[in-house]
């Protein structure tokens, strides 16, 4: 009687353990998107101010432009080659995916908007979330008669 | 004996698997080691970054001036030398590359304040927003257009044409009184208001006597 009943309390315990265990792999979830460098990293690299790059630097195979603007924008004329990410679902599961294929391919990505000002907020999420070789291309986009007019920023 | 056997290896059996569970424990600091992640998470920094909250548009500022609301600091994200050639009233010089300082986070982590970042854009201000949002820092807001914005629609904001809006007008007017609230003096503000009040003087006085006229009459 008094094995039968240490086993039985043995036993319990076991399947306690083993439920906790299970429920504590099953709610385990790594977030999918995490910080690779911390702000401090970041500052150093923001105040160095090298990450913009001009218009005319951009010819090169291993360069992939990034136009940040919404749809229609996009739609309406884009610069040539652009990929378009929307900026504010910059980390969905497509977009994410894609800048994640252009890293390892090892290209270069150039994000542009409508002027510096509004690529400056994704450049630095993207950067602090591991993406460090990325660039802002330092134009200025606005339309005239439903032509995009593309003019380069000193 | 083979029961004495198996009994000494029974009562080992413990010893055993608690040296199985003390081993997998030292297995855990072999472990990579797990990097801290510091301030908010991603997805949040992202809905943050992308809502137009953190902006406060340059009449608002000036208005809060004017009134002398004392619940907000201006904090300029600026060089120290072109915070001294130019700079918004009261305003305290934080450059960027301080601006996680010590020193800096006793004016931006506090929650009895806002704070008004700003710069000659909002380009910088946003940089130093970005990084101190991400360590969750509270009440932080940018100067929309910083100060070029400033100075373009506050100290010389331009005159609306004929075919805008009654509230174009209505802006323009506070713009004009903010600024000469921040020292711009305009050339025809003083002379022509005295003129006016001469003028009506003179046709205030002239109504009067007609009134009394039909009064004495009846």
């Amino acid at each position: 009687m008094k094995e039968l009943e240490k086993t039985k309390r043995i036993s319990i315990a076991a399947i306690l353990a083993i439920l906790a265990i299970v429920i504590a792999v099953l709610s385990f979830k790594k977030p999918k998107h995490l910080y690779a460098i911390n702000t401090k990293d970041t500052l150093e690299k923001i105040t160095t101010y090298d990450y913009f790059i001009s218009l005319d630097k951009i010819n090169n195979p291993d360069y992939v432009l990034v136009d940040l603007r919404n749809q229609h924008e996009f739609d309406k004329g884009h610069l040539k080659g652009a990929i378009h990410v929307y900026a504010p679902e910059i980390l969905s599961e497509i977009n994410s995916d894609i800048l994640k294929d252009l890293k390892e391919n090892s290209k270069k990505i150039i994000l542009y908007a409508t002027n510096p000002n509004e690529a400056i907020s994704s450049y630095m999420l993207l950067y602090q979330l591991g993406y460090d070789d990325i660039k802002i291309l330092c134009v200025e986009n606005s339309y005239h008669q439903n032509k995009l007019i593309t003019k380069m920023l000193v | 004996m083979i029961n004495r056997k198996l009994a000494k290896f029974l009562s080992l059996q413990y010893v055993v698997l608690a040296l199985i569970l003390i081993l997998a424990a030292a297995g855990l600091l072999l472990l990579p080691k797990y990097v801290k992640h510091e301030g908010i998470d991603t997805k949040e920094l992202l809905s943050n970054t992308f809502s137009n909250e953190r902006y406060i548009s340059t009449d608002e500022l000036a208005n809060n001036i004017v009134n002398q609301d004392p619940s907000f600091i201006l904090i300029d994200v600026r060089d120290s030398i072109s915070f001294k050639k130019n700079s918004l009233p009261n305003a305290i010089n934080i450059p960027l590359k301080k601006i996680l300082n010590e020193e800096a986070s006793a004016y931006l982590d506090q929650d009895q304040f806002d704070v008004v970042l700003y710069s000659n854009t909002n380009f910088y201000a946003d940089q130093a927003w970005m990084l101190c949002n991400r360590l969750g820092y509270k009440n932080l807001r940018v100067l929309k257009g910083g100060i070029n914005e400033w100075f373009h629609t506050i100290i010389n904001p331009t005159k609306p044409t004929e075919n805008m809006p009654a509230t174009a007008f209505e802006l323009y007017s506070f713009r004009k009184a903010a600024s000469m609230y921040f020292g711009v003096a305009y050339l025809d503000a003083i002379p022509k208001k005295v003129v006016k009040k001469v003028v009506r003087k003179k046709v205030k006085t002239v109504k009067k006597k007609k009134k009394k006229k039909p009064e004495g009459g009846c």
